[in-house]
């Protein structure tokens, strides 16, 4: 069993049950379905992010970088009157995002601490200038995908991405292999290595591994999940905009992650829920909704020792 | 670039370098004493600017409304360290991160509810509102010059408190070793509130100080914290020291990238903190 | 400390309608939905409130024209965040199933409002974002503006520059849609009129370090500059242009953005700045007068051009209803009543052109003692060229 915990099976057995019947309510409100949707697709960016901080250790506030370049890699390899095949064009894209975050990552692993923070998110607001300034990719105004993706596999059709519950579907598809892949990965002699390599570097070092790589593979799988992420949430409503790779992206993420409880991957779905549930409320009853979730974040900062997961775990495991 | 051009944008950078410093200063000292990264200190910063802004407008005199803003900023920060952060020194540094970003959310909300959401401007005191013939058709204002030299003042101070003084000696022993400092009968928890306290209040004291050379917007905090980060990643977290090299360096650099490059000017420091980092991946002066 | 008690009371009225709002809305009849889709928070949330308070104010003054229906308005908070523009236009339109939607301010939000928008059954007004495409290539029936186009405000300052007998003149800006813009509009009737452009820089946004750049200006010595920036980088620009004692010596000329709102910020340092825009506080309209003494009792402040974008919006609305009796059930009736509209605004009357952006006057005015005093017309009945669109 890839999931350990007791808190976690019941948490995931709930959520993939009400995820999978919600559309089924909500046929009429295309809204809430797509609001849905751009949750299960920030559950997997947050996800990824909780894997590389919680797990490899990797605090990074440049994620957004790849969740931007997700939806522009997928512009810029694709025809702009021509409907692609998605999977094909995922591959692509997550491809070129696994190769580039090889490249950055050979770089920035070399700092760690709070200087790799910081150089991730020097080489993110870079990304972030370069599109912005960019006249070919629309700038700060960002660009249009005129046409959806089909997603025949081998001539079976099931999905039509036009259509809002069937892009739901994909995202929660989406939610399940990001949570499957990292747990996998967790799970194996790599995983075991990176956890001792979080834990103890020396000790680990020592042993003969060589930890930079262990962390610069990490690194790219997490890199390559948020692109997927990205390029969800890029097709969702067919659009890209460099504010997509922001810092404040970045640490939007991380405080979903945190609130959700760092490194348990479940949590950064509860986590990611949560924050946007109660964006979502607080906006509907005060034009000062930030002050509102200003204070929810600290309340929960000073109450939760361990996160939402961990205050979950407090109740159910005995 | 004319020579005089260059001399002249060299001042320019040196003057934008010196009030990064200051800004920058008070996050290193709080990083390096306390081990806390907080993301608000771009928050103190306009909490400062707004403050003065306030202030000058009920008194009319830039000198009480500095002293009145400056004064507030240091209670602010010991209610905020005792109430706040000190229940979070047993924790994980990303909860630290994750409280004070929810301080941002609060700051900026406090401050549409209380000053309204229109751009503000501090007139230059009447005293230092001359300014000094510089190039052929430009002059150089005293106010900025006046800027410069309290930053430089407030630079030497620092560097005399940490150094010279009782205060600074048990800074220095309480970022080595806590238990140390604790075992010398000081009370930590004290020292811890002070130096939180002056850190928000050298944000504030810079907001102040740049209040007439700006403009007092919503999103003005965001705005300098990452350009302070970068400063002070450079010189070493935590070196007071190096957030002044650090400063200087990206007052100049940016300056002149500004002139000679002006579409690549924001990745310049970028660049220049990856390169440095790529060298000394613990910055220039590290501890 | 009053918007703590409105917030309070906020607060009870959303939880009481969320239960109850099914019934009264049965009651009443067929509610107006109005979406505001404006930055209430951000940088840019002056801007927002603004458009929101003349837009509620014309439709309290207009209430008559509705013909007994009754408004219903729904606010979200756009944060000027391009990300977040396609879910809550979506919510607009799936969620509340408004009639309109008025927003946004920012260029970004307003492509990926468009976006979701475009060609449905809601009608779109946006109160300030001057993006080109918007009436260009992206232009929509259901897509109207009632603020101007980036080219607007520009393209007659080229022109100005010339009469006054500026040959070479240094023009700078943020490297985005609207900074290029503006430049660009300004160059195109310059360099049409034999002007030179001696240097053009293109500042990252929202950059405001401008000290080396008026340090730069200075030296190269040009007979003026041309600029387009707003809100604090504009206060930022002209103090530094002041204190590096520019002021006087080298006409400052800009869209007019560059001393709008931000006037009392910008204290001294703005005398004497020159600038052309589709509106002017002291305009001599006697429907400008009328307006500004409304919204004033209404809010206990004077509007900018931000309320008279939001406030002719809701004439607009108004209008349409009228015409309607107050039934906005046939989208495309109402879309061909509006393109017809002649709307009596505070900036004078203006029309809608084919792309829906207004045809208007580009006043010229100069900064006079903290007031934007009109000196002439720069340009009569203005119609962007609306390049790319094909209605």
């Amino acid at each position: 069993m890839i999931f350990e915990k007791r808190t976690e099976r019941i948490f995931l057995a709930i959520f993939f049950l009400i995820a999978l019947c919600i559309p089924l309510f909500m046929e009429d409100n295309s809204f809430f379905v797509g609001k849905i949707t751009t949750i299960l697709i920030l559950a997997v960016f947050v996800m990824s992010l909780d894997f590389l901080v919680g797990r490899v250790g990797l605090v990074t506030l440049g994620h957004a970088l790849f969740y931007g370049l997700g939806g522009y890699l997928f512009v810029i390899l694709t025809p702009e009157y021509e409907a692609v095949n998605f999977w094909i064009y995922a591959f692509y894209v997550l491809g070129v995002s696994a190769l580039i975050a090889l490249i950055i990552g050979a770089v920035v692993l070399r700092t760690s601490g709070i200087y790799f923070i910081m150089i991730t998110l020097a080489i993110s607001q870079m990304g972030y200038y370069f599109f912005f300034d960019s006249l070919e990719f629309g700038g700060g105004d960002g660009l249009f995908i005129f046409i959806k993706p089909e997603t025949s596999i081998f001539g079976l059709n099931f999905l039509n991405l036009d259509n809002p519950t069937h892009f739901y579907y994909l995202a929660l598809l989406g939610v399940l292999i990001t949570l499957l892949t990292i747990k996998i990965v967790l799970r194996s002699r790599f995983g075991r290595i990176i956890e001792a390599s979080r834990l103890n570097p020396e000790r680990t070092e020592a042993l003969g591994y060589n930890i930079f790589a262990f962390r610069l593979i990490s690194y790219v799988i997490g890199s390559t999940l948020a692109a997927y992420a990205g390029l969800l949430f890029a097709l969702q409503y067919g659009y890209v905009n460099p504010q997509f790779m922001t810092w404040e992206m970045s640490g939007t993420a991380l405080v979903m992650s945190i609130l959700g409880g760092m490194g348990t991957i479940y949590g950064a779905i509860l986590g990611t829920i949560t924050y946007e549930g109660l964006q979502y409320f607080f906006e509907h009853v005060s034009e000062d909704w930030k002050l509102f979730m200003g204070g929810a974040i600290i309340l929960m900062v000073l109450l939760l020792r361990k996160g939402l997961a961990g205050y979950l775990e407090k109740l159910l495991e005995k | 670039m004319s020579t005089e051009l260059f001399f002249v944008q060299l001042i320019n950078g040196v003057q934008y370098g010196l009030l990064l410093f200051l800004i920058a200063s008070g996050l290193t000292l709080v990083f390096g004493v306390m081990g806390i990264l907080n993301l608000a200190h771009g928050s103190m910063y306009m909490v400062g600017a707004y403050l003065v802004w306030y202030f000058v407008a009920l008194t009319g005199s830039f000198t009480v409304a500095a002293i009145l803003s400056a004064v507030i900023a240091l209670g602010l920060g010991i209610l905020i360290e005792r109430m706040l952060i000190q229940r979070l020194y047993n924790r994980n540094h990303l909860d630290q991160v994750l409280l004070t970003i929810g301080m941002i959310f609060v700051f900026n909300s406090l401050q549409s509810i209380l000053w309204g959401n229109d751009p503000y401007g501090v007139a230059v005191p009447e005293a230092l509102s001359g300014s000094v013939p510089f190039t052929d058709n430009s002059s150089y204002p005293i106010y900025r010059i006046f800027a410069a030299v309290i930053c430089i003042a407030i630079a030497a101070a620092l560097y005399f408190l940490v150094s010279k003084t009782r205060l600074g000696m048990l800074i220095r022993a309480g970022e080595s070793n806590r238990e140390m400092v604790e075992a010398l009968g000081v009370n930590i928890k004290s020292l811890y509130t002070i130096v939180f306290a002056i850190g928000v209040m050298l944000a504030a004291i810079s907001g102040i100080i740049a209040a007439p050379m700006s403009s007092i917007v919503p999103g003005m905090g965001e705005s300098v914290l990452i350009t302070c980060f970068v400063v002070v990643v450079i010189g070493g977290m935590g070196s007071i020291k190096g957030a002044f090299v650090g400063a200087l360096l990206v007052g100049i650099i940016s300056t002149f990238a500004a002139v000679l490059i002006p579409t690549m000017s924001n990745m310049i420091i970028y660049i220049f903190m990856i390169l440095v980092l790529l060298v000394k991946p613990q910055g220039l002066f590290a501890k | 400390m009053s918007r703590i008690t409105i917030l309070a009371s906020t607060v009870l009225a959303t939880t009481l309608t969320a239960g109850l709002s099914s019934a009264a809305l049965a009651a009443t009849g067929d509610p107006i939905k109005i979406g505001l889709m404006l930055p209430f928070s951000g940088i840019y949330a002056q801007l927002g409130e603004a458009g929101r308070d003349g837009l509620k104010l014309a439709l309290k003054e207009h209430a008559s024209q509705l013909h007994g229906s009754p408004v219903e308005f729904i606010e979200l908070d756009t944060e000027a965040k391009p990300s977040r523009a396609p879910e809550l236009a979506s919510s607009m339109l799936n969620q509340h199933k408004a009639d309109f939607v008025i927003g946004p301010v920012h260029s970004g939000v307003a492509m990926g409002m468009i976006k979701m928008l475009r060609g449905k059954d809601t009608i779109m007004i946006i109160p300030n974002a001057g993006s080109a495409a918007a009436t260009g290539p992206l232009c929509s029936p259901n897509v109207f503006r009632t603020s101007f186009s980036s080219w607007q405000p520009s393209y007659p300052m080229g022109k100005v520059a010339l009469e006054k007998g500026y040959k070479k003149v240094y023009a700078i800006s943020w490297n985005y849609g609207m900074g290029r813009e503006s430049l660009d509009a300004f160059k195109e009737s310059f360099e049409a009129g034999g002007g030179e452009i001696v240097e053009e820089v293109l500042l990252p946004f929202p950059s405001t370090n401008f000290q080396s750049h008026v340090s730069a200006i200075a030296d190269k010595n040009p007979d003026a500059v041309f600029t387009f920036f707003a809100g604090g980088g504009a206060v930022k620009f002209v103090k530094d242009y002041d204190a590096m004692g520019l002021r006087g010596k080298i006409p400052l000329l800009g869209s007019g953005f560059l001393t709008e709102g931000t006037l009392q910020a910008q204290g001294e340092a703005a005398e004497g700045v020159i600038t052309g825009l589709h509106y002017a506080e002291e305009l001599d309209v006697p429907k400008n007068r009328e307006f500004r003494k409304a919204f004033n009792t209404e809010y206990g402040h004077y509007p900018d051009i931000y309320a008279v974008q939001g406030y002719d919006a809701g004439q607009a609305i108004a209008s349409t209803l009228d015409q309607l009796n107050g039934d906005i059930s046939d989208k495309q009736a109402a879309i061909a009543i509006m393109e017809k509209l002649t709307i009596d605004s505070p900036r004078g009357e203006f029309t809608f052109s084919k792309a829906h952006n207004p045809i208007q006057n580009i006043y010229l005015r100069e900064v006079k003692d903290g007031v934007n005093v009109v000196q002439s017309v720069a340009a009569e009945a203005l119609e962007d060229p609306a390049r790319g669109c094909k209605l």
